[in-house]
């Protein structure tokens, strides 16, 4: 059995996984207009955390480093409040650390196009040694569906045997580079994002970091989380529109559904990224799949896109929501705007189900879910 | 006007990638997206860069660009009314 | 794993399966084996090697034998080499962010383009390693098998740092 025994997010809604969750339930955002930030002359709507604030925790909380650049201190805060939640020793050579990262430390580039912190696995080194941890880390970098792929990744080690336990850390850090592209794109909203509302003209990015700790073996607490399902998909379409017929997000959940029945599923936790391509794209798919009737909810009205922290962020989230038997609200939503019309709400509901789905999509036509089980004693 | 169209086809050969393409290839009344020269989304977003840092025009709204970008004419002609440079 | 078939794509040499091909550069894979897909033109360096060298792997297998295939590959570099150029259309004096650019600044780019020319519905997934450890590759693609059931996996290491330092070494494997 694979369990989750640990978790962190540290976000601009709180540094701590339940100050995260108090501030859903609460309804609160900090998607800001943004004015000027990182030179660009567009003005965006993100979420950004505060680079300050954060670099004096790290330094009272973890030590100073001048080694390490924020983003890889975002990384260890995250994965060290992580692990000494669940007091793993995390040197023994049964733990594999994990990272779910679509740019790293790109920002460096804008001083030096040859700077050796740019490559991905310099940062997951770095973090994995911190710990004194010496097995080679992974890094999962598969665009926007990362977070999913890093814990299936994790799941994958676990069953083979040969790592007991997995650090699974998410995180992208803004720069003028990504906001710039997706400028490009014109993929942005210019105000908060609306996910698969009826006006939803684009998506918000956000930065964010979360760790989740996955181990095998019995589960060391009465309740826990565990892994029962995954799958990775493409469309095999485009490398950057979603499919119009939902493929590789409809192969993910028909795969998953085969291992969970629909009557257990609380809720499917969708991409929602607030474009109008992908929030159709995924109601054709959960239309497909036949799951028009379980409740859907999407998280980046609170937080943006958060890149590579996503998937890890909206995970935990999804399982303290069920925790406390609730299906978190849908942020901006207020309109069905999509042609295959799915349960969802702005408003928090409760469910006394067990089972949830986190879905997600990504550049390069990627597709990936997960579905984790709430067992032992409720 | 001619002058025009002859210097968007090569722009564009350029920006797009167009591999084994010439000026004379490209028919400037022929619908550049779908079949025609087959292109996609991606690229009526570098048209759009083109247009700006060549003629300094600024499209906000990619749905404005699908009109503009029917065929090379029609670029032509929305650029010889709208050019700042 | 049973190894399908190898293919091995340097600056100086490409051998398939063992033997010698005499196609040289990565254009000249593309101009002899495949020339009918406008689309190679548009992809960055990254994409244009793992493609070429998946085209030789894959172009005489049934597409209804692909269509439940995974592709799974690793490098070094991620998508630095194309970071490096789109980085340079963000310049203060000289601001025109290229979304063609942008588009392959994720290395994952790569697995989508050979899905796409090949149907392949299954997992397509990128790793980035410090260096290529056989032993690491082996054994995320063997785990796969652990909670999938691709029909194949075309895995290995695809990296591109300039043109004249560049390695694409790939191959088929079933379970």
């Amino acid at each position: 059995m694979i369990t989750k025994i640990a978790d962190n997010i540290i976000s601009p809604l709180g540094t701590t996984t339940d100050e995260n969750i108090s501030a859903i339930i609460a309804g609160e955002s900090m998607l800001e207009r943004q004015e000027n930030a990182f030179d660009l002359q567009e003005p965006f709507c993100a979420s950004l955390l505060n680079r300050e604030t954060l670099s004096q925790i790290f330094d009272k909380e973890v030590g100073q480093n001048s080694s390490l650049t924020f983003f890889e201190k975002l990384c260890v805060l995250s994965a060290k409040r992580a692990i000494e939640e669940c007091n793993l020793s995390p040197r023994e050579e049964n733990v594999l650390f994990i990272l779910s990262t679509t740019k790293g430390n790109v920002e460096n580039l804008e001083k030096s196009l040859t700077d050796d912190r740019c490559f991905l696995s310099n940062s997951a080194s770095k973090v994995a040694r911190f710990f004194g941890n010496h097995n080679t880390p992974l890094v999962v970098s598969n665009a926007c569906i990362s977070g999913v792929c890093a814990q299936i990744a994790a799941v994958r080690e676990l069953l083979s045997g040969k790592y007991r336990y997995a650090v699974i850390i998410g995180c992208d850090v803004l720069s003028k580079f990504i906001v710039s592209g997706f400028q490009s794109f014109k993929a942005l909203s210019p105000e908060q994002c609306k996910p698969y509302d009826i006006d939803r003209v684009g998506l918000n990015l956000g930065e964010a970091v979360g760790t989740i700790i996955l181990k095998a073996g019995n589960p060391s607490k009465d309740t826990y989380w565990q892994y029962v399902a995954c799958a990775i998909h493409n469309d095999a379409n485009h490398i950057s529109g979603p499919s119009r017929t939902g493929e590789g997000t409809y192969r993910v959940l028909n795969d998953i559904l085969n291992e969970v029945s629909v009557e257990e599923i609380g809720f499917v936790n969708v991409h929602g990224t607030s474009t109008a391509y992908n929030d159709e794209m995924e109601s054709i798919a959960i239309h497909r799949a036949n799951l028009d009737a379980v409740p859907v909810n999407g998280l980046k009205g609170y937080y943006g896109h958060t890149l590579g922290a996503a998937g890890i962020i909206e995970t935990i989230l999804s399982m303290k929501a069920i925790d406390k038997g609730l299906i978190l609200a849908t942020k901006g939503f207020e309109h069905i705007g999509t042609t295959h019309p799915v349960n969802i709400s702005n408003q928090i509901r409760k469910t006394d189900k067990t089972v949830f789905i986190k879905i997600l999509s990504g550049f390069g036509g990627t597709n990936a879910g997960i579905a984790y089980r709430k067992g032992g004693n409720k | 006007m001619e002058d025009l169209v002859l210097q968007l086809k090569n722009q564009i050969i350029e920006v797009l990638n167009l591999e084994d393409m010439t000026a004379d290839d490209i028919d400037a009344s022929a619908p550049l997206f779908g079949e025609g020269l087959g292109l996609d989304s991606i690229d009526a977003l570098e048209l759009i860069v083109l247009l700006e840092r060549e003629y300094g025009i600024k499209l906000s709204n990619p749905t404005e660009g699908k009109q503009i970008f029917k065929s090379i004419d029609s670029i032509a002609d929305y650029v010889s009314k709208n050019r700042k440079k | 794993m049973k190894v399908l078939s190898q293919v091995q794509i340097t600056p100086s040499s490409v051998i398939l399966n063992g033997k010698s091909i005499s196609a040289s550069s990565i254009n000249g894979i593309y101009r002899e084996f495949i020339g009918d897909y406008p689309k190679f033109f548009k992809m960055d360096s990254l994409c244009k090697l793992g493609f070429v060298a998946a085209e030789l792997l894959l172009k005489n297998i049934p597409i209804e034998e692909k269509e439940n295939a995974a592709i799974i590959l690793f490098n070094r570099n991620g998508s630095l080499v194309t970071d490096r150029n789109y980085q340079k259309t963000i310049s203060k004096e000289d601001y025109f962010p290229s979304p063609a650019l942008f588009v392959y600044t994720l290395a994952n780019i790569v697995t989508g383009e050979i899905a796409i020319r090949h149907k392949i519905y299954g997992e397509s997934s990128f790793y980035v390693l410090p260096n290529p450890e056989e032993s690491t590759m082996n054994e995320v693609v063997r785990n796969t098998f652990l909670t999938s059931s691709p029909s194949f996996i075309l895995t290995g290491w695809v990296d591109y740092d300039n043109d004249e330092d560049y390695l694409a070494d790939i191959k088929l494997v079933t379970k």
